[in-house]
Parts: C-alpha cells; sequence; structure tokens
C-alpha cells in the first residue's frame, strides 16, 4: 500500500508568519532558500520535537532524520546520558562570572583524544574557530595569504566568502588563493608564486563540498600538503567542523595520517548543545594567547558538560566505526534499490557523511525530484549536501528507509 | 561600483538589445520600423562593444560587430556611448547622412518607447497591457545584462568563472523566458525559452517578477511562499544569483 503523503500546512501558516519579523522567515542552511528545499513543497519548515533518528514537524510528520540538524545530532536526538550531564550542570551553574572548573576538564579530554592537539580552545559555532584559525596563523607567520582548495566552505565571516558575495569587500578576500581539490602541482606552484606570503592552508580533511560528489584525498596527498606546509613554515589548519567525530574519534587528520597545526570541531562535539573548538600545537599556543577573542556564552558550563559525555560516550562506543558500518548499510541498500528501478545513484564521501546524487541527468532535476518523494513520504534527506548519520538510527529505521526509496524511485 | 565598458555593453546589447522584443510587443514600435527599404545602424564604441541594428517590415534584429550598414555610428569611448543613451551627447556619423532621418525621428522615437517601458511612471503601469510589456521587457534587459556582466565585470567574471557549462532558463510562469548559455565560463543571452535548460528559475506571476525587479519583495520570503521556483544545477543559479545583485548596481 502506497504511504500517505505528507502535509505541511502549519508550516506553511508559520512561514507566513516568520517572513514579516524575520529575513528569509528562516534564513542560512535550515531555510528554503540556502537549504534547496526543491521543490518546496516538499519540505517541512518547523520542528516541534525529535528523539533518537526522528524529529517531527509542526503538522505531526514524523522523518527519520539523515540530515542530524546538519551535523551536531550524532548519538540521537535528546540522548538520555548526554541531557543528564547538561541538566546537572545547569542546576550547578552555566554562565556565570567565573567560568566553571569543568572547562578544564573539557580541554584535558580533548587533548587525550585529539591526536594532534595539546590544547584547546572553546568559542559556539564553527565559524569562531575557523576565524580564530587564521588569525592564529597570521599572528604567528605575520603573513596574509590564505590557501583554500575549491568548493570548501569554512563558516560565513568575510574572510571565508568571495568577492562576489553581498555585503564582502574585496579587501577582505584579496588575500585568498584557491586551489583545485587534490591538485598537488596546483598548490606547489602557488607555494613557489607566494614564496614567505602564506600564512595557512586552510582544508576540510577530504572534499565534502556542496553540489558535487564528494572527494576523498589522493595517495600521499595529505603527506605531500604537510611537508609543504611545514617546509614553507605555513600553518596547516584542518576544519574539521563537519567530519569530526564521524570518521575518528581522535580527529580527521589522524584517520588520513597526518597531524594538522590547528584542527576546528563544532558540530558532533557536544551532540546539539552549543560550544565549538579549536584545537592546536604547542609551538602555537603562545600566539593563540595573545589574541583579543573572547565571547558573552564561550565558557557556558552546561555545554561543556554536555560535551564531555558526548566524547566520553563516543569513545567507549568507538562510534565513528558505528557510523561507517551504519552507512554503508544504508547507501548500499539506496544504491541497489535505485539499480532495481534502473537509476545510477552515485554515493561518495565517508558512509558516515553520506553524498547522494543521481547520475542519469546532467542537471540533476530527477535527483531533486527523488527527494522530494523521499521526504513526503517522511525520509529527511537534502538534495545537495552531504547527509550525517547518528549513532541512534536503527536497522528498522535503514529498512523503512529503503522501503520508502522503493516508492519514491516506483513514483518518479 | 560601476565599469564604464561593462555598462557600455549592457547598454549596448541588455537595454538597445532589448529593442526587437520592443517591435514585437509594442504596435507604435513595430510601426516604426515598418519600413519599405530596411535600414541598419551599426554602432561602434571604440575600446567597448560594437553591433549592427537592422530594422525593416515591422521588426529589428540585432548583429553583434560592426558589419554592412546604412548609417555607422562611432563613439570614442565606453564613456561616450553610456552618454548618448543617457541622452547626455551625440554620436559622430561615419556613414549614412542621406538616412540620417530614420535615426533622428523613428529610431528616436523607438529608444523614448523602450525608455517608458524600462523607466515606467507609476500611473502607466496600472495599465494592465503596459505593465506586462513592461515588465517583459524588463525581463529581456536584465537577463541580457546578466551575461554581459558576467563576461565583462571584474567581479561577475569571478562568478561567472564559477559556472559550470550549459543553459539558465529565468522565465515567467505562462509569460516570457530568456536563457543565458554558459560555455566555458562566456554567457550569451537568448531572449526565449530553452526547451532543455540545465538550471530554471520561475517566477509565478508577472506581479512576483515585477516586485522582485523592483526591489519591493525578497527573493528567499519568495522562494519559501513558493513565489519563485528553482530546480536543475542550483550552482549556477547560485552564481547567476551573484550576478543579479551586480544587475541592480548597473541598471539602478
Amino acid at each position: 500500500m502506497a504511504r500517505k503523503l505528507n502535509d505541511y500546512t502549519k508550516s506553511r501558516e508559520i512561514f507566513d508568519r516568520a517572513v514579516k519579523v524575520i529575513p528569509s522567515g528562516v534564513y542560512g542552511h535550515l531555510g528554503p532558500g540556502e537549504g534547496c528545499f526543491i521543490p518546496v513543497e516538499a519540505f517541512p519548515f518547523f520542528a516541534e520535537r525529535a528523539k533518537g533518528s526522528y524529529f517531527w514537524d509542526v503538522d505531526g510528520n514524523r522523518f527519520i532524520d539523515y540530515m542530524c540538524a546538519y551535523g551536531p545530532n550524532i548519538m540521537g536526538y535528546n540522548d538520555e546520558e548526554i541531557d543528564e550531564a547538561a541538566r546537572k550542570q545547569l542546576e550547578k551553574c552555566n554562565c556565570t562570572t567565573s567560568p566553571s572548573h569543568i572547562m578544564v576538564d573539557f580541554a584535558e579530554l580533548l587533548v587525550d583524544t585529539v591526536a594532534s592537539a595539546d590544547w584547546a580552545f572553546f568559542a559556539k559555532n564553527g565559524n569562531d574557530v575557523t576565524t580564530l584559525a587564521i588569525m592564529t596563523a597570521r599572528a604567528h607567520t605575520r603573513r596574509k595569504k590564505i590557501v583554500f582548495f575549491k568548493g570548501y566552505y569554512h563558516g560565513v565571516s568575510p574572510w571565508t566568502q568571495k568577492i562576489d558575495y553581498s555585503g564582502v569587500l574585496e579587501e577582505e578576500v584579496c588575500n585568498n588563493i584557491y586551489v583545485d581539490w587534490n591538485d598537488l602541482d596546483g598548490l606547489k606552484r602557488v607555494f613557489a608564486e607566494n614564496k614567505g606570503q602564506i600564512a595557512a592552508v586552510i582544508s576540510q580533511p577530504y572534499m565534502h563540498g556542496n553540489f558535487m560528489d564528494n572527494e576523498m584525498p589522493a595517495e600521499g596527498f595529505w603527506k605531500s600538503v604537510r611537508e609543504l606546509c611545514t617546509k614553507n613554515g605555513t600553518v596547516l589548519v584542518i576544519d574539521d567542523v563537519r567530519a569530526g567525530f564521524r570518521l575518528d574519534i581522535a580527529g580527521s587528520d589522524h584517520y588520513f595520517g597526518f597531524e594538522a597545526d590547528l584542527i576546528c570541531f563544532c558540530k558532533a562535539l557536544a551532540n546539539g548543545y552549543n560550544v565549538s573548538a579549536l584545537c592546536g600545537k604547542n609551538f602555537l599556543k603562545n600566539t593563540v594567547s595573545g589574541i583579543s577573542y573572547t565571547g558573552s556564552y564561550w565558557m557556558s558550563a552546561e555545554p561543556f558538560a554536555a560535551g564531555i559525555a558526548c566524547i566520553n560516550k563516543m569513545r567507549r562506543l568507538d562510534l565513528p566505526k558505528i557510523l561507517m558500518e551504519k552507512g554503508k548499510t544504508l547507501t548500499e541498500g539506496l544504491k541497489a534499490t535505485a539499480e532495481k528501478h534502473g537509476y545510477d545513484l552515485r554515493v561518495s564521501g565517508a558512509p558516515s557523511l553520506f553524498y547522494l546524487r543521481i547520475a542519469n541527468d546532467d542537471s540533476l532535476m530527477l535527483h531533486q525530484r527523488w527527494i522530494a518523494e523521499m521526504v513526503k513520504r517522511g525520509v529527511y534527506l537534502t538534495n545537495h549536501h552531504n547527509h550525517f548519520i547518528n549513532y541512534a538510527l536503527s536497522d528498522e529505521d535503514i529498512k523503512e528507509t529503503i522501503e520508502i526509496a522503493d516508492e519514491a524511485f516506483r513514483v518518479l | 561600483m560601476k565599469d564604464n565598458k561593462t555598462l557600455a555593453y549592457i547598454n549596448m546589447f541588455a537595454i538597445l538589445g532589448s529593442l526587437p522584443k520592443l517591435c514585437e510587443y509594442d504596435k507604435r514600435a513595430a510601426r516604426l520600423v515598418s519600413l519599405r527599404e530596411s535600414v541598419s545602424i551599426a554602432f561602434e564604441v571604440n575600446g567597448g562593444p560594437s553591433a549592427t541594428f537592422t530594422f525593416g517590415n515591422g521588426t529589428c534584429f540585432v548583429l553583434g560587430g560592426s558589419h554592412e550598414c546604412d548609417i555607422k555610428l562611432y563613439f570614442n569611448s565606453c564613456e561616450h556611448f553610456n552618454a548618448m543613451i543617457d541622452g547626455n551627447a551625440m554620436p559622430v556619423p561615419l556613414k549614412g547622412f542621406t538616412k540620417i532621418g530614420f535615426l533622428t525621428k523613428n529610431f528616436t522615437k523607438l529608444t523614448d518607447i523602450l525608455s517608458a517601458y524600462l523607466r515606467p511612471e507609476p500611473e502607466a503601469l496600472k495599465d494592465e497591457k503596459f505593465f506586462n510589456i513592461s515588465t517583459s521587457l524588463m525581463l529581456y534587459v536584465i537577463g541580457g545584462a546578466v551575461a554581459q556582466i558576467g563576461n565583462n565585470d571584474k567581479i561577475g567574471r569571478f562568478s561567472a568563472s564559477n559556472i559550470v557549462d550549459g543553459t539558465v532558463c529565468l522565465s515567467i510562469k505562462d509569460g516570457p523566458a530568456v536563457y543565458v548559455a554558459v560555455n566555458n565560463h562566456v554567457m550569451t543571452a537568448h531572449l526565449e525559452k530553452n526547451a532543455e535548460p540545465r538550471a530554471v528559475m520561475q517566477f509565478a506571476d508577472m506581479h512576483t517578477a515585477r516586485d522582485l525587479f523592483d526591489g519591493n519583495v525578497n527573493a528567499m520570503d519568495c522562494i519559501g511562499k513558493q513565489k519563485i521556483t528553482l530546480c536543475g544545477m542550483i550552482s549556477m543559479l547560485d552564481n547567476v544569483n551573484r550576478i543579479l545583485d551586480r544587475v541592480a548596481v548597473y541598471l539602478a
């Protein structure tokens, strides 16, 4: 029997109110524009509650959620162990004049967990710590230029954006140099052409950009990048905000067999509690100390408690391995189902952060139609962003997802 | 910040480039170019664009470059050409003194009609027919300007450098459409619908398009309210959208 399709009446009513008082109604990646809700009518706008691998929207539709709030939900929504730790800390103190001592516990735990970390600095969002990483690299090297790999996303501060972005000045991005992913020769050329001028190379651990199949580093790529940075006195920054703890509990640089100078975490760090961390090598610790950088809520204790509980649980479970297995089962099932219906579903990236694309047409319209059919039936996938696996995702959820995929392919 | 060369290309190929559509939509315009013998005017801009416009049988046809023509007009710089478009300078006629009457009478009247549609009086827009023609012509001008900015403006070229090959179609539902073809980051505007676009941005109706063009509504709100629908290669639309931001700078 065909599944009932979702109705989003209440979501739309709330959106009508939202646009009157909030720019874009829902701005940024969670909104219909930047979130690529294509077609918009297939997607919910507002959540009511969440538990485990599901969230329910305001119309009561339940979704098996493969976006996990775009990464933070790594253990499952409302994980009891993590929430309990946060609740207990909240009863003691949260935002106080002197920071809670558990900040030190959290830093020690991160230093003990992340292979390349000698210290940890806390903030709120990924953008806070990628920005601090760049400021640190510039302060340490006294150089201006930053190398990016095309397809990158390192936040929303002007330095992360491009010359054609609204509100960004040419002066804010004129020291940015763009190199193709995996293009070692291109990177060497850039180093040669900018001798003694490159403060940092910043990169995600593998290319998990939007709108394109995700791409792993080529054999020997990271080893060579590491060598180039060391040889040229350039700081190597790994932005592990998105992939962190889904590849390797010790950091994605560890997963790929090299050591970053600075590594940025957020998203999965505390299962949705708002904290981010910049970890780094000892030789940069004094430089960070000399940078004026702080925020009103950066030392709040509740997210620290959640982060400690989250990391301990991830370590205990050897979580990345479990997430990889779940992702593999799911994506193999989806791929086989697509094949059964004559569709070429390409799966790329790490299984715990899988990216999907139906390759039968080069406009991606077919892919967008399939995603819409999935969402309308209660499987929350997105069109052009990688997905996320969480620990609460059960075998039953995966089975249900594949059944829905079968129906969605059938109605295409 | 506006670049004079880019503005000259916009004036030539997006503004004057919409004359064929004007002749198609407006009977007065068609009558002005209902000539027994066709007349062609070549515009040559030193250090800038050149194009040849041929008028006859109630139609207008544009060809890029300076070709065989009856009247040839020379401009010593992009600034000179842009000033002529603004009505603040005169061209230097190099050829066609016998046909100068077409230029001073018919062509001038034609561009006056075009200006009335592209910079309309609020009162004029209350007439539905005028409103629809004005909005349609704006769509064509915007489509043309996207291509010129993507090819000439420094920031626009950066956006174009991030666009993959294919066609992007901008359309008004049940109404006009324009598509921009991208080939190796070079953009060409076509004032018609494309049968197999790689990416589509469609406005729900004329009023939505108009409100967007006039900056009276927000595109993101419209997407959420399904007044604008997007599909296909969104990275293309994302970058075209950045060029559209520049269109507002040039056409404001």
